[in-house]
Order: structure tokens, then sequence, then C-alpha cells
């Protein structure tokens, strides 16, 4: 290329990358220093006060009851439903490898809870965990058991929660490790036929040992998207009964959006950012090797 | 014996094939049978599977409380946001295709969409909050479409640059040697050969902003300018007797990105293992 040539391609390409580097800037990186500096004042949005307190926003918060609450609900909300979901997976991606009549429409009905709006579903299972008119204790009370408050049980609320995922999301998982077992050589299955290998042999020692690092990235996935659980406990149990469905996306929107202390909800989210960014790191580390 | 085996192997697959599929499809069904029945009907204790006294009543009261502007303000905002972020990753995956800044700057900004995807939004809300208060976004349907932009605009960067990197060159320089500019090159040329692509990320974007929550839910408060998700977390919170009517909604909101569900199932796998190369 002439030298003008190429300044004219240079110029272009850095004229048409430039919107995208402009939007990603002020959605993220101005967001992220903004709340990295307020979480130094004592800041209430509507009064509109602010004085500088240092780290006290942070030495409070650690202290509270109830952000430990959070902090601990969503340990247990993103272990427990990112494992099942991938379990489960992992399962089912296993049970429908067979060739069998009607394949296609039963892949497309097992993703349809991973396209649906996370608030239809959660009206839905409002609806089997009513305590009077559910489908749970109706079914419950059929076999002679006892009903259940699955969302006013303060030691069966955050469970509820991890269900209603469970439903939503296995079946990303699924079709991640159905592509991941699609994309191994057929003859890899052939040749442990010959071997004399059952069907339980082959997934166990030769598919499942394949898919080891494309199983690692989905739970990775699914631990950073179960980390952020806010949807849900809007709207199913509001955060109760008794803070036991609190997690940290829900606390920092409390102390943003009801009480409008945006100091003390940045200080919360520059937390949540420290741990989401320690699991980022293996999750970028293992996508970058993956090469 | 052999055979004997077979068939008990055959059963059993096809017992649990029927059982996974029961837990999928129920509560979807239960979406339709509720919005069948009758006010009466749904609050009561013994759960019926079929409505006992079809009606439409639900879709009636929904469509005549002005639900239609809810779902237009939802179209608009998905298509829009949708438009955007196409346009926009379109022309950067290009650039990071096909050119290399200096500072490693296409390596750190992939890296970087890749950490924007992971990111709980409930930590930008704040800040963003903030601004767009200041510049009059807030309470706006532009103000959703552009905080859509953090979940649309990562996801589609992702698969449009997969795409656009594996493209062959050659019908591009055969193009320049022709004398083609560079726009007319990526418009004519590149846009064309991509086209699948970007239809398939179009679609998986439409989806994610036709059920975004958050944002929707926090940067606008006037009933007539919600969209759907914000519309059904309101029943689910005011009204919680109206069940029927919930579910009419629930429906109006989940038909239009079901018949969708075949593009996601070939192209959702390819969102997220990006080469990085």
């Amino acid at each position: 290329m002439r030298t003008k040539e190429r300044i004219v391609y240079s110029s272009f390409y850095y004229m048409i990358f430039a919107p995208a580097l402009l939007v990603i800037l002020f959605l993220t990186i101005y967001p992220i220093t903004t709340i990295l500096y307020d979480s130094f004042f004592k800041y209430h949005f509507v009064t509109n006060v602010r004085s500088f307190v240092g780290l006290a926003n942070y030495t409070q918060i650690i202290k509270e009851e109830l952000f430990q609450r959070s902090f601990l609900n969503t340990l247990i909300f993103t272990l427990v439903a990112s494992f099942s979901e991938v379990i489960l997976g992992v399962l089912l991606a296993f049970l429908l490898q067979r060739r069998f009549w009607g394949k296609r429409v039963a892949n497309l009905i097992i993703i349809f809870p991973m396209i649906i709006s996370t608030m239809v579903i959660c009206a839905v299972w409002q609806i089997f965990y009513h305590f009077e008119i559910g489908l749970f204790n109706f079914v419950l009370t059929k076999i002679g058991a006892q009903p259940v408050g699955w969302l006013t049980d303060q030691r069966v609320a955050l469970f509820s929660i991890i269900l209603v995922d469970i439903w939503q999301w296995t079946p990303f998982a699924f079709l991640i490790i159905q592509a991941g077992i699609g994309s191994i050589p057929s003859d890899v299955f052939e040749a442990a036929q010959i071997d004399g290998a059952r069907g339980s042999q082959i997934n166990m020692r030769i598919t499942l040992p394949i898919l080891w690092s494309q199983i690692i990235l989905v739970l990775m996935l699914r631990t950073l998207d179960t980390f952020r659980l806010f949807d849900k406990v809007y709207a199913l149990t509001g955060g109760g009964p008794v803070n036991s469905t609190q997690t940290l996306s829900f606390f920092i929107y409390r102390e943003g959006f009801t009480f409008f202390n945006f100091g003390r909800a940045s200080a919360a989210s520059v937390i949540t950012l420290l741990v989401v960014g320690f699991l980022a790191l293996f999750y970028i580390r293992n996508l970058l090797t993956e090469e | 014996m052999q055979r004997l085996k077979r068939n008990f192997n055959k059963i059993m697959f096809a017992l649990l094939l029927v059982i996974v599929l029961a837990i999928i499809l129920i509560p979807i069904y239960w979406i339709v049978n509720t919005s069948l029945k009758n006010p009466r009907e749904v609050i009561n204790p013994i759960p019926s599977f079929f409505p006992k006294a079809p009606t439409l009543a639900n879709y009636r009261a929904v469509l005549t409380s002005g639900l239609w502007k809810n779902f237009f303000n939802t179209v608009i905002v998905a298509v829009s946001s949708t438009s955007l972020s196409i346009v926009i990753a379109f022309f950067a995956s290009y650039a990071l295709a096909r050119y290399k800044f200096p500072f490693h700057i296409n390596r750190i900004f992939l890296i970087w969409v890749l950490v924007v995807r992971i990111l709980p939004p409930i930590v930008l809300a704040v800040p963003l909050f903030t601004v767009f208060n200041k510049i009059k976004l807030i309470n706006t349907l532009g103000g959703l479409i552009v905080a859509f932009q953090t979940y649309t605009l990562p996801y589609s960067i992702w698969i449009i640059y997969g795409f656009l990197k594996a493209l062959p060159k050659e019908f591009e320089e055969a193009a320049r040697i022709d004398g083609a500019g560079p726009m007319r090159i990526l418009l004519l040329i590149v846009a064309p050969l991509a086209r699948s692509g970007i239809i398939a990320t179009s679609i998986l974007s439409l989806i994610l902003a036709w059920n975004e929550f958050m944002f929707a839910l926090l940067f606008v408060r006037s009933p007539r300018l919600l969209t759907l998700p914000v519309v059904i977390a309101r029943y689910i919170g005011e009204y919680t007797t109206q069940w029927g009517e919930l579910m009419a909604v629930g429906l109006f909101a989940s038909v239009p990105i079901l018949i969708f569900s075949n593009v996601v199932y070939k192209k959702q796998t390819e969102g997220f293992s990006m080469n990085l190369k």
C-alpha cells in the first residue's frame, strides 16, 4: 500500500472503532471510577450532602449483620445453584446423546426456560410456591405431608429461589455441554466401542475427561451469573423473610435506590467488584490458556 | 435376553425424557392454563390442570388496561438498543479484526469487553443513575436504550468479532485493488458476507434487551413508559390476587421471543467462547 492509502486506512479504522470505545468507557470505566471515589464519601443522593469519611463506609458495612448475611446468602446461592446446574446439564447432555425420534423438538423445548423473561418465570413459580393455592403444597398435603412455606419460611426461601434458577439455567449448561460432545470426533467413540467399552464407561472414562475444560468454563460462567442474583429476589421474596434471601446485589439496590445512600452503596459495590474480579481472573486466565 | 435388556433401556430412556420434558413444560403450560381461568378458579386450593370454564376475560382486561403501550415500549427499546449495538459492534469488530492498534489495545479491549459481561449490573446502576439524571435520560426510553448497551454491546462485539475474524480477506483485497474505498468495502463486501452472523447476533441481543429487568426497573418510573418485565414485577407486587391477568401479560411477554428458540439453540454456544487471537 502506498503511504497515503495507509494513512487513509488507519484513520478509517480509528474512526469506526471510536464509538464502541467511547460507549464502553462511558458505561463501564466511568461508573467504576465513580464508585471507587464515592465510596470514600458520606453521600446522600436526594439531600446531596457529601463529606469525606475515608474508609468509614467500608468498616461500617463489613461489621453489619445484614451485609454479612447478604454475602453468605450470595455465596450459598452461587455455589448450590451453579454446581447443580452444571451437574444436571451434564447428565441431561449424556441422556440426550443417543438418536431418537423428535430429538430436535426436544432440544428446542429444553432451552425454553432460558429464553423466557425471568419475571414471567418468577410469576409462575410464585403461584407454584403459594402457601394456600400452590401446586407444591397441594401435592404435599395430598401425600399426607405438612405444607411448606416455600417463600415465607426463612429456612426454605433461599432454596426455593435456587430451585427456580436451576430450572431456568440448567438448559444453558446442557446446551454448551451438548455442543462440546458434538464436537468430539466420532472415531473416538467408535474406537472405544471396538475395545468393548459400554455406554456408561464411555461417558465416564472418555467423554467426561475430554469435556473437562468445557465443564469448568460453564461452571465459571454460571458462577459469575448467579453471583449477581437480583431479579429473582426482587420478584419472589423482596429479600425476606427476615433477610434470609438478601444478596449482595439486593443490598446495593436497597442502599442505593431505597435509602439513596450512594456512598454506602458504592462501598458495597466495590467489595462486590473485588470478589467478582477475583472470580473473573480465573475465568479469563482459563479462557486465554484455552487457545 | 440381550433384546429384553435393550427394550428395557429404551423404556427407561423414554420415561426419563418424558419426566425432563414435563418438568420444563409444566410451568410454561401453567402460564396458559392460569391465564384462561376465572379469578375464583385461580384461588381454588385444589389447582386444576385444565380450566373448568375457559375464559378470555383476563386477556380482555389486560389489553383494555393499556398493556399495548408497554408492549410497544418493550419493542421500541429492544429493537433500538439492538440496532445501535449491532452497528457499533460491527464497525468496532471489523477494526479490531483487521487492524492492529498500538499498545495492545485490541487485546485489552476484548478482555475488558469480556469483563463487562461478568460485572453485576447493579454495580453500574448507581453511578449511571447520577449521570443519566444530569443529562435528563432518567424516565425516558432513550435512557434505557443507552443503559441496555451494557448488556447488548459486549455481547454483540464478542460474537461479531469472532465471525469477522474467521472471514477470508481475499474479497476485501480484490475490491481494494479495484479502487474501492474502505467504507464501501465494509458496507458492500464485508456486511453481506457477515449477514448470517449479524442476524443471529441481533436475535440474541433482542432477547437480552426484551427481558432486561434491572435498568428498566430503576431508570423508568412513569407507568406509561414501563417495559413488560417491570409491568409483570408490579403485578406480582401489587395485585397479587390477579394471577389470571398476570399470566396473560406473561404470555404476551414470552411468545414473541420463544419463536427464536431455534436460533438460540444454534448460536448461543458461540457466544461465550471467543477467540482472542
